[in-house]
């Protein structure tokens, strides 16, 4: 003899018929013998028969017309190739353009450093000829000659 | 065409460029394409819509057509993955889903939609009627996506787990549980209904 716990595990394969004749009918039997199982397969199955209550729709007239209509029409559902060409070439410019910009700040930046390393340089009083200065190395040699 | 034309034999036709079979296709799934359609998504013109492209999908794909499944299995698993993009489409524009929810469940009678089951004669009844499947539509609806396919096919398309697994790309157990926590979540909201 089944107990509930095995009773209400089978809820699902009852409802949908999944149960073989036996097992359905010893389903059957133990909740005509137990209050407690029943009252939870009257939850459990009446929500679920509930929603046949939700009416079933008739397509309206011309459906099947309208649909064959669209074989002939330019495919509108599925995106045309070149669509998918587009929008990749819009990314990698895109892409392309941020990178450029990344660059082209980081370029101002340096430029900017070195600007200011030789305005230091400039003023530098042991430096007589600024031109003949090529590294950093040279302007230290400078110092400590100082 | 031969009445008896087995689905998979109208799509090998279908594969060779026959409409003739396109159109049988179409006449015998239409009803319940557009049924699954509109009751994942709650809008019953975009349901045709939609169903439409579902259409038209199977016909540009029928030259990739292999009967490796039944065509049902296969048609469904289109009908899924359109409602997951409906879907995905709406959350992105939450005011065109709003405008949605205002229409009245199943558009104006006249406009073409016929309620299957309609002519309540009494005024007070047909009102509690369509609450109550407002309701349903409702929690239907708010069921996480898989969910909410393995309930539609399961309850008003009669597929088995096996078909429902096939449609998911899972398992029967993962049907199987799919399907208990949804009327689990069913039996809450819908307490007092039933």
């Amino acid at each position: 003899m089944k107990h509930c716990h095995q009773i209400q595990q089978q809820f699902d394969e009852r409802l949908d018929g999944r149960l073989d004749a036996p097992a359905a009918a010893a389903f059957d039997a133990h909740l005509a013998g137990c209050a407690s199982c029943r009252a939870a397969w009257a939850e459990y199955a009446g929500a679920w028969r509930l929603l046949q209550q939700l009416p079933a729709y008739e397509p309206s007239a011309g459906f099947v017309e309208r649909t064959l209509r669209q074989l002939d029409a330019p495919a509108a559902a599925p995106q045309p190739a070149w669509w998918s060409a587009w929008r990749w070439g819009a990314l990698t410019t895109a892409a392309a353009a941020v990178l450029l910009a990344v660059w082209a700040g980081w370029m101002r930046w340096a430029a900017h450093q070195q600007a200011m390393l030789y305005a230091e340089i400039r003023q530098a009083d042991f430096l007589e000829d600024f031109d003949v200065i090529a590294s950093l190395d040279e302007l230290q040699n400078g110092e400590a000659n100082l | 065409m031969a009445a008896h034309d087995t689905d998979t034999e109208l799509m090998l036709r279908v594969k060779r460029g026959d409409r003739a079979a396109f159109r049988e296709l179409v006449e015998r799934y239409q009803q319940p394409v557009i049924n699954t359609i509109y009751r994942a998504i709650g809008d019953a013109w975009e349901a045709e819509d939609l169903a439409q492209r579902v259409f038209l999908q199977v016909y540009q794909a029928a030259r990739r057509y292999r009967p490796t499944a039944k065509f049902s299995t296969w048609l469904f698993t289109i009908v899924h993955h359109t409602i997951l993009n409906e879907r995905r489409r709406r959350a992105r524009h939450p005011a065109e889903s709003l405008e949605a929810l205002a229409e009245p469940l199943g558009g104006e009678e006249g406009e073409g939609w016929q309620l299957a089951d309609a002519g309540a004669p009494d005024p007070a009844r047909a009102a509690a009627a369509h609450e109550l499947q407002g309701k349903i539509h409702a929690a239907i609806q708010e069921l996480p996506d898989a969910q909410r396919t393995a309930v539609v096919l399961c309850r008003y398309e009669g597929q088995s787990y096996e078909e429902i697994a096939r449609v998911l790309g899972c398992s029967v157990s993962a049907v199987k549980s799919l399907l208990h926590r949804a009327r689990q979540t069913l039996k809450e909201r819908l307490r007092g209904h039933y």
